[in-house]
């Protein structure tokens, strides 16, 4: 009985932690392998709140603290403990590390700081471990030995993951979850729409990180008892491969996952001995290992969606909304933002000033020198052969690049040092030449998702609730079910975005970026891959949205597309602007001719 | 200043065996595009191969040379059985990396379930001691360091010299476009698997006969030095996993020589973070 009630425990101990790296990998997509280490920092850290100062027994053990603290002060200084901890290791997750260096990083560090801690005693008691972790609220006859106790503590735990599971689950099915997951499926894309990954990120390894510390908490209160041993870096791969089987990103997935592996295997199996001589003494913990590693080869290559796979989230288009007649321009226009005229100071024609642009890649010049002037309200053309510069312009312009030297300004603000992010909060909006949707966000998702100042797009929004940001997700719901009508593809809204077309991803990735909200839209060969005749539609969406007063700066290979909606048309070769003019004036003048029209 | 000379000494050792395995992880990232960890569990089986020719009553640098087929063998059928199929299907880098744990799991704990776990050394001997100025080394370890000299400057020539090694580094620096100049990329690839696993399997023997005994874990940490050796030079770059080797080599000898054996490896563990933090390319830049 006192078996099944520690079991009971245990499982509620790794339930809350797999939600934890649920959250952190399944939902935001980052990979933490050194997660035990919050765990035990949570472990440790409430240990040595509710201990006595190490001078008493008799002074046997060294550590930190020893303040006596009552419960749940332990239990809360955990979580906070898991959160700060955290915090140092956000800049491994910057935009400019690979995400499995990052991993690698977090692996070595969870290494060390076990033989870290091993190794100074002061700390921590060293190899030792902290002992006699005094049980929470046990009192008089209320003794941690006693049934009434036991039971106590086993539906305490049961509850607690009960409150992770509501907690992590309000997080991922808001706004901001939205927001994690579409970094999850693409960083540079939620970058240049406005998302601050790094923040993003942070947030999942702070959330995740206070959700470890808890449950190394609830841990250390049962067995009493802390030492390196219980948090070896492998305890990670263990919390990984539950996730995994149970289903990354699905959170139900990951409590499943962890009654699985690590309290099926782990603990269930700490109670089966090998009584046989013949085999070698350590035959059956080796071959636990060996069926963690043949666990995680084997779901990767069959079922890496998991047992339970990621839940689709479909949302509910009004009926009304998909009228057959509905047409891409009225539905397009809704997008532009509107402002009053004349609010600024500044030279209201000019939107977008480039001044000396250059990139180097190495000793390549991709871009060189490159100085331009953007008009506000015009449909701006750039053509060019193939390696001229054109998308690292845009890239450029965006921030999705940086410059080498240069300067650009935007509605008279020198733009140069922010990044794309920040960029297209002002208003600066890119897409990208290859496919770039969220593959594993709906249609309608991909589309919210880019809605600019969604009150339920912060981690305290989500917290908060849906009460909070219902009229604004409704809002955005609208917005995207117009677009998607105007577009034709309302019949699609609720399809993963990675499962469409390749035309039709075109326009869910322009219909994203209006619905962005942008002043100026920098567009990479948005018709590539598109139907002719729907093409002609965008045309002349673009060409309505450009009189509503929007701006936008296309590349294109389509020289009927040119002719028609562009106006005025820039040429770049070899990473300088040649010409600027109206394609008429262009297909006049011979250089332009001999770099580009003939070949 | 003995104990300085000794602790460069050990130091000499350890960056020689480091070097080794550095080399041939950074190159097999590289090329294949697989951040392996289970490379250390490779040098284990190596180690093991080469333990088991021993008891079978052979000099142990035969071997040594069967650590160095073993290596590659397993190697090769790693990638052909598992890395090469995950990445046909366009499984993410980060998937890899945690399918290389995986077998990382299967590699070390499998030996450990068949070899009982306990530490175990080679029959051999360590030869007489040389003096040099104040460094005391034995020939054991001298045949080490000049392994590892071998091996680098056989990697050097390969790189430089040879139609394969051109071939690697079109193929390390863009996969598609090597592909479309007519390298066979795949095969490069095969070939790359097979000559850094070897080196695998030597690493892992010279890291054996270096600690003396050992046991199935005993590359854990071992990995941790690769890691940061390989991450100072800047991944993907064979000539910084050498110098990252030296310095991560050196620096924890020294300092376990300075301040205490214990903390040893936190040097290689702050190298590794600061360069993440302030230079991920590493101290000779590379691809990224």
């Amino acid at each position: 009985m006192y078996y099944l009630i520690i079991l009971l425990v245990y499982a509620a101990v790794d339930a809350i932690a797999c939600l934890g790296l649920s959250l952190q990998f399944g939902v935001a997509g980052v990979t933490n392998f050194g997660f035990i280490i919050f765990q035990a920092a949570g472990a440790y850290v409430a240990a040595t709140l509710a201990l006595p100062p190490d001078t008493a027994n008799g002074g046997f053990q060294t550590y930190l603290g020893g303040l006596s603290l009552p419960f749940p002060l332990p239990w809360i200084g955990a979580a906070v403990a898991g959160a700060v901890l955290a915090l140092p290791f956000t800049f491994l997750f910057g935009r400019r590390i690979r995400g499995d260096f990052a991993a690698v990083g977090l692996l070595v560090t969870a290494v060390l700081l076990n033989l870290l801690v091993t190794n100074f005693k002061q700390l921590f008691n060293g190899d030792a471990g902290v002992a006699l972790v005094p049980a929470p609220l046990a009192q008089g006859t209320f003794v941690a030995t006693s049934n009434g106790y036991q039971y106590g503590f086993a539906a305490a735990g049961l509850v607690l993951a009960g409150g992770v599971y509501w907690f992590v689950r309000r997080i991922t099915e808001s706004p901001y979850g939205r927001s994690l997951r579409a970094m999850r499926d693409n960083d540079k894309i939620a970058d240049s729409l406005g998302k601050n990954v790094l923040a993003l990120r942070t947030g999942a390894l702070v959330t995740g990180g206070a959700i470890a510390g808890l449950s190394g908490a609830v841990l250390v209160s049962l067995i009493g008892a802390w030492s390196p041993a219980a948090w070896s870096y492998a305890e990670t791969i263990v919390l990984f491969t539950a996730v995994i089987i149970g289903g990354a990103g699905n959170h139900i997935g990951a409590v499943l996952g962890a009654v699985l592996v690590p309290v099926g295997f782990e603990e269930i199996t700490r109670f089966i001995t090998n009584n046989n001589p013949n085999l070698p003494p350590n035959l059956l913990p080796s071959l636990q290992w060996v069926a963690i590693g043949l666990l995680i080869g084997v779901f990767l290559w069959l079922r890496p969606q998991g047992i339970l796979p990621e839940r689709k989230r479909v949302i509910n288009l009004a009926a009304a909304q998909a009228g057959p007649d509905a047409q891409p321009v009225p539905a397009a226009a809704a997008a532009v933002r509107e402002r009053p005229p004349g609010h600024s100071e500044y030279d209201d024609r000019e939107i977008l000033r480039a001044n000396g642009l250059s990139r180097d890649y190495g000793g390549v010049h991709a871009v060189s020198g490159v100085s331009l002037s953007i008009e506000r309200g015009t449909l701006t053309g750039l053509i060019g052969p193939n390696g001229a510069g054109k998308s690292t312009l845009l890239a450029l312009l965006a921030g999705t690049e940086k410059v080498t030297s240069g300067q650009i300004v935007y509605q008279g603000r020198d733009v140069t040092p922010l990044p794309a992010f920040r960029r297209a909060r002002a208003g600066l909006v890119r897409t990208f030449q290859l496919a770039s949707e969220y593959k594993r966000l709906t249609v309608l998702e991909n589309l919210i998702s880019a809605v600019p100042g969604h009150s339920g797009d912060s981690f305290l929004g989500a917290a908060a609730g849906r009460w909070l940001w219902r009229a604004d997700e409704e809002r955005a719901v609208e917005k995207a079910g117009d677009l998607l009508a105007g577009f034709g593809l309302t019949g699609q809204a609720n399809d993963y975005a990675g499962d469409l077309s390749g035309g039709q991803r075109r326009l869910v990735e322009i219909m994203r970026a209006l619905m962005a909200e942008p002043d100026m839209l920098l567009l990479d060969e948005p018709m590539a891959g598109v139907h002719p005749e729907l093409a002609r539609k965008i045309g002349e969406a673009l060409r309505l949205l450009c009189e509503r007063g929007m701006t936008i700066l296309m590349v294109e290979h389509e020289l009927a597309i040119m002719d028609e909606f562009c106006d005025p048309v820039i040429v770049m070769a070899d990473g300088s602007v040649l010409a600027t003019g109206t394609m008429a004036q262009l297909r006049d003048r011979s250089d332009v001719v001999e770099a580009y029209l003939v070949g | 200043m003995s104990l300085l000379l000794a602790s460069i000494g050990f130091g000499l050792i350890t960056s020689a065996v480091l070097a080794i395995a550095s080399v041939g992880f950074t190159l097999q990232f590289a090329v294949t595009d697989v951040l392996n960890l289970a490379f250390a569990a490779v040098m284990t089986a190596g180690a093991f191969t080469a333990y088991l020719v021993n008891q079978a009553g052979y000099s142990i640098w035969l071997g040594l040379v069967a650590a160095l087929v073993a290596g590659a063998v397993l190697s090769v059928l790693l990638n052909y059985l598992v890395y090469t199929p995950f990445q046909r299907r366009g499984s993410a880098p980060i998937t890899l990396v945690i399918v290389s744990l995986g077998m990382a799991l299967i590699i070390e704990f499998g030996i450990a379930g068949i070899a009982g776990g306990v530490g175990v050394s080679y029959r051999m001997g360590q030869g007489s001691t040389v003096k040099a100025g104040g460094l005391v080394l034995t020939t054991v370890q001298l045949v080490i360091i000049a392994i590892s000299l071998i091996v680098m400057a056989g990697v050097h020539a390969l790189l430089r010299y040879t139609k394969l090694g051109k071939a690697m580094r079109a193929t390390a620096a863009n996969r598609m476009l090597a592909r479309n100049c007519g390298i066979r990329a795949g095969r490069v690839i095969g070939i790359t698997w097979a000559v850094t696993g070897a080196l695998s399997g030597l690493a892992g023997t010279v890291f054996a006969i270096d600690i003396g005994t050992f046991d199935p874990t005993s590359t854990d940490i071992f990995l941790v030095l690769i890691l940061a050796a390989v991450f100072l030079g800047g991944p993907g770059n064979a000539y910084g996993a050498m110098l990252g080797a030296l310095v991560i080599g050196l620096s924890t000898e020294v300092s376990a020589a300075y301040i205490a054996a214990d903390y040893k490896y936190v040097i290689a563990f702050v190298a590794l973070l600061a360069m993440l933090a302030v230079r991920p390319s590493g101290l000779l830049g590379a691809r990224t």
